[in-house]
This record gives C-alpha cells, structure tokens and sequence, in this order.
C-alpha cells in the first residue's frame, strides 16, 4: 500500500513511545526482531505497571502469557506477556507485537499479578502458578486452573525437573465454587463435566434465582493432556507438528499451522509462496466446516433442526473437499516446519472451485431461510450481550469480539501465511448477541468461500517446502499465530537441544473467550444457557446430566442432557412460556 | 419462508444419506487410509519408525533369533503418512482402505521379520537386515569412486567390533608402508 508506513519504521515509533511511556528504571532491555515484534525485559517489581501502560495506553490485547522454566540456562524463571497492539493503528497491515518479559530467579518464584490492572492476564497467572509454581501475588481469585483438584500440592508439571512420565499419588480436594455477590434463595445447578457431544468437557456452576441465571462459575481443564510436555521431552520438533493438530478435534489445523509458524519465526525459516497458499486454502476449508457445524448448532438448540440437517449437509461437501485436498476429511497432515508436504495438482482444484459454487449457492439459501424463520432469530436476539467494554478488557477473540463491535482479526491485524497476498476485512456486527456472532460466522463462511476459490485459483508456482537444511539455534524464541474458527491461535517457541523444543506454549482461542461467559450469561434464563454457551463456540452445554441443587433443603434433582435441550427447544416452540425445571 | 414452501424446498433436495454399510462408501483416490507394507522390499532399515508422529511403527533388532523385527499397530496410526514419505525404497504406502473396526489390539499389528546379515569376520550377527546390507553395498558398487567404495563394500557385512579393529590394522599398515 502506497503512503503507509513501512513496519520497520511503526516498529520503531513504538520502540521510542515505549521508552517515554515505561518509567527508565523498569527497563531492562529493548530488542527489535523481525519485522513486527519488540520483546522488552522489565524488571519484576515494575510488572503490572508495564503492563497497565501497555495494554491500556498502547491499545494492546493480551494474545498470550508464557512462563518458561530456564533454571539450567541461568537459574531464572521467565514470564513472557505478548500483546498484540491494536488501537488507533486498526488500518496499518503491519501492526507491532509487544512482548513484554521479566525474570523471576529460582529461589523466589513469585511476581506481582497484573490481573488487578488488567484482566485479560487472570487465566494465564492462575495457569502458571498451576504449573510451574510462580506465585501471582494480589491475584484476586489464585484457585486451582488447570490441574486437576486431587494433583498434589507442590507439584508443578511443567518445570523441567518433572518428568512426562511420572504419576504422582492423588490427594483429593473438594473444589469450591463461587459466585461474585452471595444473597438469599439462590440456588446452585452444577453441570458434571461429562458432555456427550462437546470438545471441551467443562462443569458449569449456575447460580439462579428462579429461573434468572445470577452468576456462572466453571471448571476446565477436564482433559488438560499434557501436551506441551510431551512435545518438550519425546518429540523432534517435526513430529510436534502433528501433534499440535491433535490440540484441538475442529481447528487442529490452525494449531499446526501456528505451531509450524512459531518455530520458523524463530530460526527465520523463510516459507515457500504456493506452500503460504496451501496452508490458507485449508485453514479457509477448516473455517468453513467449523462454522457451519456452529450455525446448525445454535438452530438444533432453537428447535429449528431443518437448518441443522440443511447446514449439515452442505458441510458434508467441505468435508468432501477436504477430502480430495488434503486426503482426510479432518486432519489434513500437510504441515511441516518450512512449508507444507502435500501438493494440491491442478485437477484436484478445478473440482474443487466445482464444488465451491454449489455450496456457495446452497448455503446463502439455507442462511436466507434460517434468518428469515422469526422464532430463530427471536430466541437470538437481544441474548447473552457481551458488551465490548468486557470484551476489550478481557483480550476476547474471534467471532464473539467482532459481534460486539470490535474488528479484530489476525488475519486483517498480522497477516500470515498467504493473507499477506489477499487481504481479508474481518466482519464485524455491533449488535453484541448471539445473533450477531451467528452473523459474523455466516459473513465469514461467505469470505471463506471466495477465499479458497481465489487461492486455488491465483496458486502461484515453485516448491512447496523449503528443504533447506534447518539451523536449530538454541533458545531462539518464537511466536505464530492465526485466526483459527474461534479466534487467534497463538502459539509461542523456544528452540531447545536435540531438535526438540525447549517450550511450547499453545493458546487456543477460546482460552481468552470463557472468562466472559459470566459476563453473558447473567439475567437470561436457564434455557438460554445452551445457546449462550453455544454462540462462544468452544463445545455447548450439552452437559451429560445437570444435578440441581437446593441451597436451603440440600434437595437435589437429576435432570438428563436430553431434558436440558428439550427444555432450550421448548422455549422456542412457545416464547411466552418458561418451562418448570424443578 | 412459509413452512409449506420449506418442505417444497426440501423434498426437491432429495436424499442426502448414503446406504452405508450396505453399500460401500467411495473415498478420493488420494484418501490417505491404512498404510501397507510391502514386505518383499522392506529392508527393515527403521526410517519409517524415526519419522512415525505416533510412534505406531517400531523396528527392533532381535539377536537372539536373528532377525530385524518390523510392527506396526494400527490403533495408534493417524494416516499421516510420513512412513511413505520417508522410505527410501518405497515399501510402504497408504492404501484407501479405512475401515479398521476390531475387537483386539492383535487385530490390528502386523509383524514383518528380516534375517540379520551376519559378519564376514566373526560371524555374530549385524545390527542390519541382509537385505540392507545388500542395498547399502549395491549403492556403493554403482559410484562413480569405484575402487574406494569397492573397498568401503567391505565394511558393511562387518560388525562394529571388526570393524574398528579391521580398520585399524589397516592404518597401521598404511602407515607402515608410507
Ligand atoms: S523406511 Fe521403508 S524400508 Fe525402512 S523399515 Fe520402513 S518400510 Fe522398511
Ligand atoms: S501413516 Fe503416519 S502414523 Fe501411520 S504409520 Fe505411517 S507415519 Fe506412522
């Protein structure tokens, strides 16, 4: 683009707005990589205070927060806070990350918790205190996150003196949930954390009073698999790129791809041109299963399953392309460091871009229909609002941000892999609801599709792997990120011995989105739940069975998953009528 | 749209669902399915194993029965097909094959053995098939170096120990004779 700014010359107008910003004695070191990122050593005390300065006054989200055991390097731990910076510079293609890092040494590990000041950090303080044993200090809510209740105390999976392998004795400890105001006559309905259908098993702490959803607690972290762990101790980094598509059963892909993305920032591997195109072809195709899987959802939880079965058909044609792209219908397995393994020939493509223009005509229609079926649209309108307040303060992404008004988008923000060619306008509505999320996500299936029609199209010539012999180089960090179905991926690198990586740090999107499901959920009924928790996209609630529980008589009743929709799609069939759950 | 339309709309879709398993489910001719060994090429050299993301295939040398032993068990295999990008003699490819039901871990494992070569000198056995010895060999004949790789030929049906102690002795009298 004519007249912009080169990304060299924004990256060092913030490198000097930095340096007026932070007070001199924080800093400890500013270093330029790349074209885009700028990593900042700060002393410890000084934190939140940085970090205050930089995600509020810079216009920057919390993209992700890394803890690092580096005791054998120099008997320090490390924190790494990588934010991405938004604000004011929306426009600019290449926009700067900020990663703001400190040093906790070995026999004190604690810092000051930046939660307070900004909220966006509290799930990943609470996740490194879990796991590596840094204490956030003045955290407002230091509970357990992601290991599970009955792991011992004084236990830290991810620090390197703990082996994969080993399988400590379990101490069981009751889990205490908790509302944000207590009062009289609430009652609690606990959601056991077995879903039936979902990615994500979660249990969910309702809080009502009647029917009123009052507050939302949750646990996660249900099939925290240790993931990273095995990467760091058994596998070659090129094995971790399968791996990281087994993260996640709809996006695994976009994980991959981050993954492969992070380790070539690092080693600045440079990525062949046709490979940045395959990679954006089937990310797109990833984005379009996964979103029409997330419309047919949320009109089976509205009892208007023709457009479930009508999206899930036209879905089995992506799955077909998938299919004939990739040579599996889910995991494509084309990603390696430095370009992809699997060609897409000219043939293939043309039947492809074939298929395309059936189901871009298919799904308009079925879209037309669902939007224009009244009790659809009344069951989605006006409910779960997350207002954009909420959502700027607490770095949420995808589809759940641009519905509440917020244009971010990787691929638009930092653009990767082949977006750098075609540039993406992310879709945005401002209604805040679930409606407008289920907006976004149609808009985006519609972009999908001109997207990999255009790629397969334009699928510029020459290698698709650069098969240069790669230089580990010890410790060298990186970062990759893309905009998976739900939102940014961001994965984070650090090289380490024997083609291995010494850390890897996997943020899924939907990581930055569940701290707002309270936010949502407050003031709308027990039957919203399932389609609030559903217009998130991480799994709905369809919860194996809901126990609910009477505070004051202790009495407590087992309703079905089954009942749960049932009651969710009864609402839709007569608006005025609130079922009797108890 | 009146809901007397959408059923108009639906009947002329049609049936959507396929017969199956009565009738069998056609995958692209690229479908990435059950990978198969030949193992009249397979020269149990272990690349595959090296490369394998799940770790589903493992080779191992058995001394005592002499032979290299190849498995692979299917439970645990992604279709990644990295086995096939690897070998260097093609004996491994992924079929279309994806129906892999079984009521057994056995069900699923196929074993492959290949005899070990055994040292010219001592007579123990290789840490190698015969088949990649006489791979390995066949290569060096064909170079264009003849009479260093003709020499180094030899080399390969030794064992480690011989080996070194071969190579030696042959130091020893170059070094002599120089
Ligand atoms: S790489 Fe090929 S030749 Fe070597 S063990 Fe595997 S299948 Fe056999
Ligand atoms: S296809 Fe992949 S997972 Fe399966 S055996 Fe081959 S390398 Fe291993």
């Amino acid at each position: 683009m004519s007249g912009e700014a080169s990304p060299r010359e924004v990256l060092e107008k913030y490198v000097e707005r930095l340096k007026q910003l932070l007070p001199r004695e924080a800093i400890v070191d500013i270093k330029v990589k790349g074209k885009d990122k700028v990593y900042v050593e700060v002393k410890r005390e000084y934190l939140p205070e940085v970090l205050e300065k930089v995600y509020w006054e810079l216009g920057g989200y919390l993209s992700s927060m890394v803890g690092t055991d580096d005791r054998n390097i120099d008997s320090h731990y490390r924190l790494y806070y990588i934010i991405s910076i938004e604000e004011d510079i929306r426009h600019l293609q290449w926009k700067p990350w900020i990663v703001v890092y400190t040093k906790v040494p070995w026999d004190d590990p604690s810092f000051k918790s930046t939660t307070p000041k900004v909220p966006a950090a509290s799930w990943y303080e609470r996740e490194v205190k879990d796991l590596l044993g840094l204490e956030p200090i003045g955290h407002p809510d230091p509970r357990r996150l992601a290991l599970p209740d009955d792991w011992p105390e004084g236990l830290y999976p991810m620090r390197k003196d703990f082996k994969f392998y080993e399988r400590p004795p379990r101490q069981p400890k009751p889990y205490m949930f908790r509302p944000e105001k207590v009062s009289e006559g609430i009652v609690q309905i606990p959601m056991s954390p077995i879903h039936a259908l979902a990615d994500e098993p979660s249990q969910f702490r309702l809080f009502v009073d009647g029917e009123r959803i009052v507050d939302v607690d949750y646990r996660m972290f249900y099939v925290f698999r240790g993931l990273e762990k095995l990467a760091e101790e058994r596998f070659t980094y090129n094995q971790t790129a399968f791996l990281a598509e087994r993260v996640c059963g709809i996006c695994g892909y976009a994980h991959s791809t981050a993954y492969c993305e992070a380790v070539e920032d690092a080693l600045d591997i440079e990525v062949p041109e046709r490979a940045e195109y395959i990679r954006t072809i089937m990310l797109e195709v990833e984005r379009l299963h996964s979103h029409m899987l997330n419309l047919g959802i949320a009109c089976h939880l509205t009892a208007f399953d023709w457009g479930f079965m009508e999206l899930f058909r036209i879905r089995e044609k992506i799955m077909k392309i998938a299919e004939i792209l990739s040579g599996g219908r889910k995991t494509y397995g084309m990603n390696l460091v430095g370009g992809v393994r699997r060609d897409i020939p000219r043939d293939k493509a043309k039947k492809v871009i074939e298929l395309l223009k059936t189901v871009r005509e298919e799904f308009k229609r079925a879209i037309d229909i669902i939007t224009s079926n009244e009790l659809f649209v009344r069951r989605c309108e006006g409910v779960g609002i997350l207002p954009k307040k909420v959502a700027r303060a607490l770095s949420v992404v995808g589809p759940l941000v641009r519905g509440s008004g917020i244009p971010r988008d990787v691929r638009y923000d930092h653009p990767y892999a082949a977006y750098k060619y075609i540039r993406v306008k992310p879709a945005v509505e401002s209604g805040c609801d679930v409606l407008s999320r289920l907006m976004v996500r149609a808009r985006e299936v519609l972009d999908a599709l001109d997207i990999v029609e255009h790629a397969l199209d334009q699928l510029p010539g020459g290698p698709i792997l650069n098969e240069e012999k790669i230089e580990l180089v010890e410790y060298a960090k990186g970062i990759g990120y893309d905009e998976a179905p739900r939102g940014e991926n961001v994965h984070f690198v650090v090289i380490g011995k024997d083609s291995r990586v010494h850390k890897w740090r996997v943020r899924a999107a939907t990581y930055n989105n569940w701290p707002a499901l309270p936010y949502m959920s407050r003031d709308y009924t027990i039957t919203d739940f399932p389609l609030i928790v559903a217009s998130l996209d991480p799994c709905y609630s369809c919860t194996e069975r809901v126990v609910i529980v009477d505070v004051k008589s202790g009495k407590t009743v087992t309703v079905s998953y089954a009942r749960l929709v049932h009651l969710s799609r009864k609402v839709s069939q007569n608006p005025t009528h609130t079922p009797q759950l108890l | 749209m009146s809901f007397i339309r959408l059923v108009e709309y639906s009947s002329r879709r049609g049936v959507a669902t396929h017969p199956y398993p009565e009738k069998p489910f056609e995958v692209d001719e690229l479908y990435r399915g059950r990978p198969v060994l030949d193992a009249s090429v397979c020269i149990g050299c272990g690349a595959c194993a090296n490369a394998c993301p799940a770790e589903t295939i493992r080779v191992e040398t058995d001394y005592e029965k002499g032979v290299r032993r190849w498995t692979i068990c299917y439970d645990r295999c992604i279709f990644c097909a990295r086995c096939q990008e690897v070998c260097p003699v093609n004996a491994i490819e992924l079929s279309r094959e994806f129906e892999l039901a079984a009521r057994s871990r056995e069900d699923l494992t196929v074993v492959a053995e290949f005899k070990l070569g055994s040292c010219a000198k001592c007579n123990s056995y290789l840490d190698v098939s015969i088949r990649h010895v006489e791979l390995a060999q066949k290569l060096l004949e064909k170079s264009e170096l003849v009479n260093i790789m003709r020499e180094l030929a030899k080399y390969t049906v030794m064992c480690m120990k011989c080996r070194r102690s071969f190579f030696v002795e042959k130091l020893g009298e170059a070094t002599r004779g120089g």
